[in-house]
């Protein structure tokens, strides 16, 4: 049974990803998990320098969800080339860096220094952070801005470029064009949904910083139709991402026409995750008696449109099961 | 698992927590509204040390979404065991009070940074606020397995607040109950009479605390006026108990660095050197004066 697929190049041994920002730097799960059994890893966003991140609280918990503003706290891309890297070259899986900037420079900067840099398999540049005040949604919020983001830091690496999209904008299709026209190699939909929570004792936001970005099961379905409309609008691969817990989560994403999915807020709730969803889709698969993953890539049938798989030199080229 | 706090020093990972599916296999009604909930992970049971957690949840469904974090109360090695001092305050402590034995629940440990253990012949004087006496309980266990002495301040604001106070004395250990009604013990704050011991102490102590964050600073307050050595043990919402959502920080002075850092209370804590801990309402410039004083020290 095949669970290989490949995004942009980069073959990934089985199409989950842990998402960026859930599981530190790879690392953090060294001796708790066996990192060989995932298809990569994306790691915490990175920008030129440390950074201390938002104030607390920073997470809140809501129904079904988890609320957070941690405001991308790292150490910076040196300190993870000089103390990850070398740390994760001995897991077999791929390892893609979350590449954030204040301005278009700073994305390029760190994009460069990934590009010379050994272990790195591909950028996925954060345009959609919503818990920063400068850089990330103000770049994801306007294709013109996710167009020179792109470009700029596709003209200084080789290695694959995959922009992070945000859901806080009218027309996603707009945005994943914009990236594809601008270089980019992949697309991964979606971030966090822009949300308030407030404590009304206090009368204030629960989080530190104000709003802050919802993920988990709540915002699945959001996920799933978002990571649809942008796969249909490009040529290039999508990446869902968005409230995955279990395998046949996974699968909505795939059907829909995504390549590969990544796996976020679950880790938290069960560092085991990765393991079990890898085997529902073993299952999965063996019970519609396929036995190649990307074969259930873009098969949806949606009333009124075909499979996504069918339509010549779209993001769903999985060959149709 | 847990991280050296040495300002700039290597990361020392240790005692890899296991992710275990567990059962509940005994249950006790405290009060009104606490239990002592003991579940089957022999890793912990083993390694676990006093100031040390738990992630834990009951079941697997997505509601509430995260685990909970919960200081070890005892351990037992030989029946594999880890008794966790549960309150029903939240959906997801409720949800494990209603646990029927045999029942599973989901748990992810040993986890964080322990208590340092007081040196030979130096008194341990241990200071709980009502629930913060989990890790106290564990840290007394163990002083009394190695021949030490403490003395336990277990303060609340009601004789109701001080559940385990029949369960946590033994040999070389006093334990000193105030409470702020005055329905049991002394009447008034848990450090009054802290204090009042601490000005007839001759020998050397080291103070260790867990309770709400006011206790605690007044602790902080205390050891430093003193120039005693103190730990505290920090309570925040975590969501992953392993470092990496970032989401437990607390604001920790890093005299290396010049200026406070944000620690996770999960891998860097839940136990802090109080000295070091900025607390809520404190500000940068009070922190750069106390790294200043102990970097005069």
């Amino acid at each position: 049974m095949n669970l290989a697929v490949e995004i942009a190049g980069i073959r990934l041994k089985n199409p989950l990803l842990a998402a960026s920002g859930t599981f530190g730097y790879g690392v953090e799960y060294e001796g708790i998990l066996d990192l060989s059994i995932l298809g990569g890893i994306v790691s915490k966003g990175l920008y030129m320098e440390p950074r201390d991140g938002a104030p607390t609280p920073r997470i809140v918990e809501t129904p079904s969800g988890l609320l957070n503003a941690i405001g991308l706290q790292g150490v910076g891309i040196h300190a993870f080339v000089r103390d990850v890297l070398p740390r994760m070259a001995k897991h077999d899986t791929a390892l893609l860096v979350n590449v954030c900037g204040d301005t278009v420079e700073e994305y390029a900067e760190v994009a460069r220094v990934c590009d010379g840099a050994p272990g790195i398999a591909g950028l996925e540049v954060n345009i959609s952070c919503p818990n920063v005040k400068k850089g990330g949604l103000a770049f994801g919020g306007d294709p013109r801005m996710t167009r020179e983001v792109v470009a700029a830091v596709r003209r200084v690496t080789r290695l694959p470029v995959i922009p992070k999209l945000s859901p806080n904008v009218g027309d996603i299709a707009v945005f994943a064009r914009a990236a594809e026209e601008a270089g980019a190699d992949a697309l991964s939909c979606i971030n966090t949904l822009l949300g308030l929570a407030v404590d009304v004792e206090a009368r204030r936001p629960k989080l530190g910083f104000g709003t802050g970005g919802l993920s988990g099961p709540a915002i699945r379905p959001i996920a799933v139709r978002m990571a649809w409309q942008a796969a249909r609008a490009v040529k290039i691969p999508v990446i869902g991402i968005g409230g995955i817990a279990c395998a046949s989560d996974a699968l909505e994403f795939l059907i829909a026409g995504c390549r590969a999915v990544q796996i976020g807020t679950a880790n938290f709730v069960d560092p085991g995750v990765h393991e079990r969803v890898l085997a529902g889709l073993r299952d999965y698969l063996e019970r519609h008696g396929l036995d190649d993953v990307n074969s259930v890539v873009g098969t949806l049938e949606y009333p009124g449109l075909p499979r996504p798989c069918d339509v010549p030199g779209t993001g769903g080229e999985g060959g149709c099961a | 698992m847990y991280k050296s706090t040495d300002p700039g020093g290597a990361v020392i990972i240790a005692r890899m927590p296991v992710n275990r599916v567990v059962p509940l296999v005994a249950r006790e009604v405290l009060g009104e509204a606490y239990l002592l909930l003991t579940f089957r992970h022999p890793e912990t049971a083993r390694e676990a040390r006093p100031g040390q957690f738990v992630m834990i949840k009951a079941g697997i469904s997505a509601e509430p979404p995260l685990r909970r974090p919960f200081s070890i109360l005892s351990t037992d090695a030989a029946r594999e065991t880890v008794t966790l001092f549960v309150k029903a305050v939240g959906p997801g402590s409720r949800r494990l009070c209603a646990m029927a034995e045999g029942e599973e629940a989901q748990c992810l440990g040993p986890l964080g940074r322990p208590f340092t253990p007081p040196p030979a012949g130096v008194e341990a004087l241990l200071v709980a606020g009502g629930y913060g006496v989990a890790p106290l309980r564990f840290l007394l266990d163990e002083l009394r397995g190695t021949g030490g002495r403490g003395t336990l301040f277990y303060g609340g604001r009601t004789g109701a607040d001080l559940v385990l106070l029949d369960r946590v004395g033994g040999p070389g250990v006093t334990v000193v109950p105030a409470t702020e009604d005055g329905s049991l013990g002394e009447r008034g704050r848990v450090t009054v009479p802290l204090e009042a011991h601490l000005d007839a102490a001759r020998g050397s102590v080291r103070l260790y605390a867990c309770g709400p964050d006011p206790m605690m600073h007044a602790v902080a307050r205390i050891a430093s006026a003193r120039s005693l050595e103190a730990e505290v043990s920090l309570d925040a919402w975590m969501g992953c108990g392993v470092g990496t959502c970032l989401g437990c920080v607390v604001r920790v002075q890093a005299p290396a660095e010049g200026r406070w850092k944000y620690r996770c209370a999960c891998t860097d804590g839940p136990v802090f050197d109080s000295a070091r801990v900025l607390w809520p309402g404190e500000d940068e410039s009070r922190a750069r004066r106390a790294s200043a004083q102990e970097a005069r020290r």
